[in-house]
């Protein structure tokens, strides 16, 4: 999954008409996932989420979990927040969507956020292996471990890890049975160098 | 997304999720429920209804996993979760892949090194999850079982202690992730590297099965490492201080 593009919206409500309300009027308009929630600390039942994220919620709720939602959602991603107002009178102070709003105001203000969050987009992670990068992989798929690569090539086991880590984040392949097989299918070795039946 | 709750239809949740039939299944429900909501099924089943609506989000949705409510199920009823999900895979999982791979690479007459060799690494992948998992029912299940008796009953302690001398989880933590690392480098060799000398329409469907298989056992790992693990290492921290 290309978490990098990932952006979804967290819904803070304890009001369904907003929660319901509001996703209804969102979900035509973007492209991420809504998590609806009724109380900001809910947000730690869901430690596995990923990407860029836009916190929508009244501002007492976000002043309340504010340092808990950057706890719980991930570093890597950019974290936005955004407040729901029912007070018309009172001068906004961060991003806001009032309650009165229009449905086409509303995704308008939410897209213009969503598309500030970085998403990396236009750089496209290098596949190709570099020649040292090679070299670990054919003496990986001989059955060398880290060390014995290690004492091969002159470097340090350090050095080695971080190649193979490379080599698994350039190819999508973790298991030094898949590595193998993908060094036979990109022909950077030999069928006949390797005992198929031990190596993979 | 919206969390699937104990007034949930039923029929709405696997219209929404299909990836969940057998998931229902092994939590003791078949087919042809009608309009029932899950508190109705649930009651009608006896089946645990928290237990329920719990699996059925963690499994649907990727990013839930509410670990401290999660830990207040028995061990008994997370165990019998976890043997349905071995027997699924096992008695059709398993077998299923078996047919598909065959089918998908034989269909090429001039046999290839190539499929020979995503063969070799199927079977290798497979003989190490059989047994991992008979592992696990053999000695790890068998063993949280006990432990957990004897917790619920101190009086057989010293039996306890004789069979187990020097008890604990640790040592059966295995390699769950190792096991995940192998199916998802089969899928990106079959969809970045090898030459489609065999049939699309069959290495989709072979695919298509891999895909579930791996959502599957991926909610499978995580009920273990996650939930069962903990709780026993619970246990096992109340044994110690009884002693």
């Amino acid at each position: 999954m290309n978490n990098s593009l990932n952006k979804s919206i967290v819904l803070i409500s304890l009001s369904d008409v907003i929660l319901t309300g509001l996703s209804e009027i969102l979900k035509g308009s973007i492209a991420g996932e809504i998590i609806q929630l009724r109380r900001g600390d809910e947000i730690i039942d869901f430690p596995g989420l990923v990407g860029n994220f836009l916190v929508i919620a009244t501002p007492e709720e976000l002043e309340k979990s504010t340092s808990l939602i950057r706890q719980i959602l991930p570093a890597t991603g950019g974290v936005q927040f955004m407040a729901i107002c029912f007070d018309l009178t009172s001068v906004p102070t961060m991003p806001s969507i009032s309650i009165n709003d229009s449905s086409a105001l509303i995704c308008y203000k939410v897209n213009e956020i969503l598309n500030s969050l970085d998403t990396n987009q236009g750089k496209e992670p290098d596949t190709e292996l570099t020649r040292r990068e090679i070299e670990v992989l054919q003496l990986l798929t001989k059955g060398y471990s880290n060390k014995e690569i290690a004492d091969h090539l002159f470097v340090s086991t350090h050095t080695v890890i971080s190649h193979r880590k490379n080599i698994s984040e350039k190819t999508g392949i973790k298991s030094a049975s898949g590595l193998t097989m993908y060094a036979i299918l990109k022909k950077i070795i030999d069928v006949t160098d390797i005992n198929p039946d031990e190596l993979i | 997304m919206e969390l699937f709750n104990e007034h949930s239809k039923l029929a709405s949740v696997i219209l929404k999720d299909h990836s969940l039939l057998p998931v229902i299944n092994r939590l003791g429900i078949k087919l042809g429920f009608g309009d029932v909501t899950i508190r109705t099924i649930c009651e009608e089943k006896g089946i645990d209804l928290n237990f329920f609506v719990e699996t059925i989000n963690v499994f649907h949705y990727e990013a839930y996993f509410p670990e401290k409510r999660l830990l207040d199920f028995s061990v008994s009823m997370v165990i019998d979760y976890l043997v349905k999900t071995h027997q699924y895979y096992v008695n059709y999982l398993i077998p299923e892949n078996d047919r598909l791979i065959e089918l998908f690479l034989s269909a090429d007459p001039d046999e290839s090194t190539e499929n020979d060799l995503v063969r070799k690494f199927y079977s290798k992948f497979k003989e190490e999850f059989v047994i991992h998992i008979h592992f696990e029912e053999r000695v790890m299940f068998p063993y949280i079982l006990e432990l957990n008796r004897v917790i619920e009953n101190p009086a057989s302690r010293a039996q306890f202690k004789q069979k187990y001398p020097d008890y604990s989880i640790s040592g059966f933590e295995k390699e769950h992730s190792n096991m995940d690392d192998k199916m998802d480098d089969l899928k990106n060799i079959i969809i970045k590297y090898l030459p489609p000398n065999y049939d699309q329409n069959r290495g989709n469907t072979f695919l298509a099965n891999l895909f579930m298989f791996e959502k599957d056992l991926k909610n499978h790992s995580r009920i273990e490492d996650h939930i069962l693990i903990p709780k026993v290492k619970q246990l096992e921290m109340v044994l110690q201080s009884h002693e």
